[in-house]
């Protein structure tokens, strides 16, 4: 199919709108409409693509959007592929937000609230377990993750402050670690 | 202006801070509820239940939602290109410089040592919603069944909603706690 504005902007849109559920839907969603239906990229491309995007911070949906989007068209196509990707996720809260402010005080929404309430904590804390098993695997990932925890939990430090100091004390490391290798390879 | 201004920043720092995908906002998301008072923490909880019967990222949904709630329309365009806007402007950088990136030491570095603070970060979330949620009696039990039950086998994300909003209409109507 050709690959212009508007068909990369409807292809988007249409994952967009089946990405429920949290993004780790997006690889399979992404995969049947640009690599088995359209034959825009392959299979390898895209995983690499959102490899990357969960490499890089933000939205993982949006930065592998991004990418594939660029791949197609440059950045007409980001710009296609972002938008359609969020559209549908910005509609739905829309529409959602006048309908909220009048069912919000029915006891039955209320207790449904309640109850949901536990269930984000049980998501919480598959995604803590899930994260932890492909980001704590040393001690000095350990290291971090424990004074990230603590100086999170003293509500004192700005988020910010806490991810650039364990960027900046991780390029160290690895310097350290690199040197310490090099020299082992010497003797 | 200041409150667009604002609005448009503070989700702008989320994109550029929370590593690790969808649940990596929250942090910065409840970190704006305590300062800002665009949305409540509690407010905050029931949207990221929203979302997760709605289509999108969780974070486009919440920027989109808070932006609402505290700037109308405008608002909700602004705080949700604000979310989007540093990605774009990573993923373009990075495109140009892909191989160099891929092998650099340096970038290495970085993501091995983001990756453990981002899950510290989410960590700080869930001990924070914990003793700040009314779980009451029945909660706590329901939340420590479902954590058990996951090790044996994880269910679908929604289903885990799916059951704890039942179980919520059934206490509350059942009238056992004060909702």
């Amino acid at each position: 199919m050709d690959k212009n504005f508007y068909s990369i902007f409807k292809t988007f849109f249409k994952v967009g709108t089946m990405l429920l559920g949290g993004g780790y839907v997006i690889l399979p969603l992404l995969t049947s409409e640009l690599v088995e239906k359209k034959k825009w990229i392959t299979s390898e491309e895209l995983c690499e693509y959102y490899a990357l995007g969960a490499a890089l911070p933000g939205i993982i949906a949006a930065n592998t959007a991004i990418f594939t989007g660029r791949k197609l068209l440059g950045t007409q196509g980001a710009v296609a592929a972002v938008t359609g990707m969020v559209l549908p996720a910005y509609l739905a809260i829309i529409m959602l937000a006048y309908l909220f402010s009048a069912i919000v005080n029915i006891p039955a929404i209320q207790y449904i609230f309640w109850g949901v309430g536990i269930g984000v904590i049980v998501l919480l804390f598959l995604a803590v377990k899930e994260m932890w098993t492909n980001a704590v695997n040393d001690k000095f990932s350990l290291v971090i993750y424990s004074v990230a925890l603590i100086a999170a939990l003293s509500g004192k430090i700005p988020l910010p402050i806490i991810i650039i100091t364990s960027l900046v004390v991780g390029i160290f490391w690895q310097k350290y670690e690199d040197r310490k290798n090099v020299r082992k390879d010497c003797e | 202006m200041m409150l667009y201004l604002q609005l448009f920043w503070q989700f702008f720092q989320i994109g550029i801070f929370s590593f690790g995908g969808g649940y990596a906002t929250m942090p910065f998301l409840y970190e704006i509820a305590d300062k800002f008072h665009w949305y409540s923490p509690s407010e905050l909880t029931n949207m990221l239940a929203v979302s997760s019967i709605t289509p999108g990222p969780v974070g486009v949904n919440v920027a989109t939602f808070a932006g609402f709630n505290s700037g109308g329309v405008l608002g909700s365009v602004l705080a949700t290109t604000a979310v989007i806007l540093p990605s774009f402007i990573i993923v373009t950088i990075v495109s140009k410089t892909l191989e160099k990136f891929k092998t650099n030491r340096m970038v290495k570095g970085a993501i091995r040592a983001i990756k453990p603070a981002g899950c510290a970060l989410l960590t700080s979330v869930g001990i924070k919603l914990l003793f700040t949620s009314n779980l009451h009696l029945f909660g706590t039990l329901i939340l420590i069944a479902l954590i058990i039950t996951s090790f044996v086998k994880k269910l679908d994300p929604l289903l885990y909603l799916a059951i704890t909003a039942a179980a919520g209409l059934i206490i509350g109507y059942l009238n056992w706690i004060g909702i």
